[in-house]
């Protein structure tokens, strides 16, 4: 439930007296869970929920389905478990739990607790700063948690049905090659997904 | 008495082909073409066009986006050394590397493929004629032995060649590449002509689009193939016959004669000698499913079992006359193993063209035939080297590292990125007796069979060659006005071309080489060795053409002299 109503709920309970250090114990004790609707293999449900909001935030549902909608966290999930090293993997971890730390540091929750609002200010801005640091420095380093989660994020949607087939555009048997066309020429002008 | 005549009848042909790659899948076509009954023996399990598995699965039918998992990789470690082999939709196409080891002194790149078709169905489908300058370069230099043949010999096997197989490109009369007999050429891209342009105006080298095993028209003489479809998925074996591969060309031209019986996993360990005759008489497969030892006869046998294949059969056919492998009075056979070496190259992004794209997938790039060391051209290496390369426009990847996410992201990823150019170098290695391969009896594979052990390195006219490779594709580039020009040179190891040949090598003299001009052992006469052993150098141009060449002719050879009874 949000916390607005478990604490109107509250007031009622306690006689509509409720003082301040109380208020800030129901409120961490009723903190809105988010719930995943996937069941991951590599995460725990509570990385695995961040993970599904940040997959959400950087692949959004707009006029067509996001990340959310076409099982990418549970794809990001399955990655991590099977085609990522141990290395990649401890980086990952470290990184989504340091994101989560940076988030309490900066809006006093963990990120799964703030609302979606805040959650998108944090993400857009720990994403911009780690996108400026690796165009800023050759060689690139590994690349941290929130752009390796966009990367998967992007590599899931992208190979799926609705992000090769609505978003960016899929010929299954071209027939031909054409090398020179005007963009607008090209099929229906978007980016081949293959 | 022979208590097993019906069972020796039984196991008694005209011939017998040892594998059915690019080379063998040739053997099995002519010689059964020519009315011989032929026995074609496939190590590996069987394959029939059109049923490959994944051909027709779509990006999302794959499990993990088709990147390798962990578990695939160490299973298939050594192949996976390419970059692009080991992934969802062609990995079967690979040996597993912990079943089938192998040792390596210095590290030595091995990729290889057991099944009906071999790498003919991975292959890069590039398909260049050799020139004299190819054929005269070992005599010129005095590196490896003169090669007993010149381009005349193989010009209308050539010819023969590219008409059954289907070979889409560009006649352009460069000395260095010969023309060939073509079907349409595949087209270039806008970015493309624009460095054609510069390359051959500012510079006065040749440049061409890439000459590929493609229909890029309807081949009547084989029906059971179509055209290209521009999928772009040939590494996982093309239901259309789009690109030639012996499951979907030669191999069925065999079967339509009715003279082809074809033995998937039949292991061939061994030549059977036989002294008095001063004859091969036939071979000892082990049967991979059964364990069982069988023996084959035949009057003429072609080995075709890919270079270290056929160079594993002889090394391990000791007799008295033999005592260091079949053939091997020289000392070479398993000795002179070169490839292409490549991973060095350069590239650049593009300015404008912001307004030009293209449609479909062209499995094929533009070619920069060799011009180094050719006319009065002196560099400080010896031989040469050819460009593959090519432009395309980034996709979705190129978003990773850029700032917009959300719904913004979903907006920029479809507009296609920008151009970006590239050239990547095949370097000719030369043929060095220090770079070999020995049997190793010390360590078997799971059949109890010995296993091979690698020696080889590149060496200093090589290194010395890669400089260029990186120089002349950077300079290149950076003269035809493109940005950002950087050049790359990887630390490789010989094999990753997957062009290695050169071990059972074709020459003039039986005391230096183990071929003779038609193919033939030197010292023993009914068999013939087609496939990359038999290279007495590597040119720089992608080998199978030669190697399909190569055998059509000496099959014609070998059935001519079992008429005159010289066999």
């Amino acid at each position: 439930m949000d916390r607005r109503e478990a604490l109107k709920r509250t007031a009622w309970i306690m006689g509509g007296v409720v003082s301040a250090p109380a208020i800030m114990g129901i409120l961490k004790g009723c903190a809105a869970k988010p719930t995943i609707n996937w069941k991951p293999v590599f995460l725990n449900e509570e990385q695995a929920s961040i993970i599904t909001e940040v997959a959400g935030i950087i692949i959004p549902k707009t006029d067509t389905p996001g990340a959310k909608e076409t099982n990418v966290p549970a794809f990001i999930d399955l990655m991590l478990k099977d085609v990522y090293s141990k290395e990649d993997q401890d980086r990952y971890l470290a990184g989504l739990k340091a994101f989560d730390e940076e988030a309490k540091k900066a809006h006093g929750d963990s990120f799964a607790e703030l609302e979606p609002e805040k959650q998108a200010e944090f993400v857009k801005k720990i994403h911009d700063e780690a996108v400026t640091a690796e165009r800023a420095t050759k060689p690139a380093p590994p690349r941290p948690f929130i752009l390796m989660t966009k990367e998967l994020t992007m590599l899931g949607f992208f190979t799926s049905k609705v992000g090769a087939t609505e978003v960016l555009q899929y010929e299954a048997v071209p027939g031909a090659y054409h090398g020179c066309l005007p963009l607008k020429e090209a099929g229906n002008g978007k980016t081949w997904a293959t | 008495m022979n208590l097993n005549t019906e069972a020796d009848k039984k196991n008694t042909y005209d011939a017998i082909v040892v594998g059915t790659g690019i080379s063998g899948g040739w053997a099995a076509k002519e010689l059964t073409e020519k009315g011989l009954k032929t026995l074609v023996l496939e190590r590996g399990r069987m394959v029939t066009h059109p049923n490959y598995p994944t051909a027709t699965k779509d990006p999302w039918d794959l499990p993990y986006a088709g990147k390798a998992s962990q578990e695939d990789l160490k299973q298939q470690g050594v192949q996976a050394r390419t970059g692009y082999t080991i992934r969802q939709d062609t990995k079967h196409w690979f040996v597993n590397d912990v079943e089938n080891p192998y040792t390596e002194v210095k590290r030595f790149d091995w990729m290889r493929g057991y099944h009906v078709g071999g790498r003919s169905i991975m292959w890069g489908r590039q398909s260049y004629r050799w020139s004299d300058l190819d054929f005269s370069s070992n005599a010129k230099d005095g590196h490896g032995v003169d090669w007993p043949i010149r381009y005349k010999d193989l010009a209308p096997w050539y010819d023969y060649v590219e008409q059954f197989i289907g070979v889409s490109g560009q006649n352009e009369g460069y000395d260095v590449l010969p023309d060939g007999k073509f079907l349409p050429p595949m087209e270039m891209n806008c970015v493309e002509l624009d460095l054609k342009d510069k390359v051959r105006g500012k510079f006065n080298r040749p440049f061409t689009i890439g000459r590929t095993a493609h229909a890029t028209a309807p081949l009547p003489h084989s029906p059971q193939r179509g055209t290209c479809q521009f999928r772009n998925l040939c590494a996982r074996g093309c239901p259309y016959g789009g690109y030639f591969s012996s499951p979907s060309g030669s191999l069925p031209a065999a079967e339509k004669t009715g003279n082809m019986t074809l033995r998937p996993n039949s292991i061939v360990h061994e030549l059977i000698y036989d002294e008095k005759l001063g004859k091969a008489t036939g071979v000892k497969v082990l049967d991979a499913e059964t364990g069982e030892q069988i023996e084959f006869s035949a009057k003429v046998i072609f080995l075709c079992a890919s270079t270290f294949g056929s160079t594993f059969i002889m090394l391990n056919s000791i007799s008295n006359r033999f005592p260091n492998g079949f053939g091997n009075d020289s000392g070479e056979l398993g000795h002179n193993i070169m490839d292409h070496h490549l991973s060095v190259g350069a590239g650049a992004d593009v300015e404008g063209y912001e307004d030009k794209y293209y449609s479909g997938r062209r499995a094929n790039g533009i070619y920069i035939p060799r011009y180094r060391n050719v006319g009065s051209d002196k560099r400080d290496y010896l031989r040469g080297f050819g460009y593959q390369g090519g432009a395309s426009r980034q996709g979705w990847s190129s978003l990773v590292s850029e700032l917009s996410i959300g719904a913004d992201l979903k907006n920029a990823v479809t507009n296609p990125g920008k151009w970006t150019i590239g050239l990547g170098g095949f370097g000719e290695i030369l043929p060095y007796h220090e770079n070999f391969v020995t049997l190793n009896k010390d360590k078997k594979d799971k059949f109890g069979l010995p296993t091979l052990t690698f020696d080889a390195d590149l060496r200093d006219n090589e290194y010395k060659m890669r400089k260029d490779m990186a120089n002349d594709a950077a300079e290149m580039l950076e003269a035809s006005g493109f940005k950002n020009v950087r050049t790359f040179d990887n630390k490789i190891g010989v094999g990753l071309g997957i062009h290695e040949m050169g071990t059972a090598r074709m020459g003039k003299d039986p005391k230096t080489s183990v071929l003779n001009s038609w193919n033939q052992v030197h010292a023993c006469k009914n068999v013939y060795v087609t496939d990359g052993s038999a290279m007495a150098s590597a040119a720089c141009v992608n080998p199978s053409l030669t190697y399909m060449a190569l055998t059509a002719r000496a099959v014609d050879h070998a059935v001519s002299e079992l008429k005159k009874q010289n066999l």
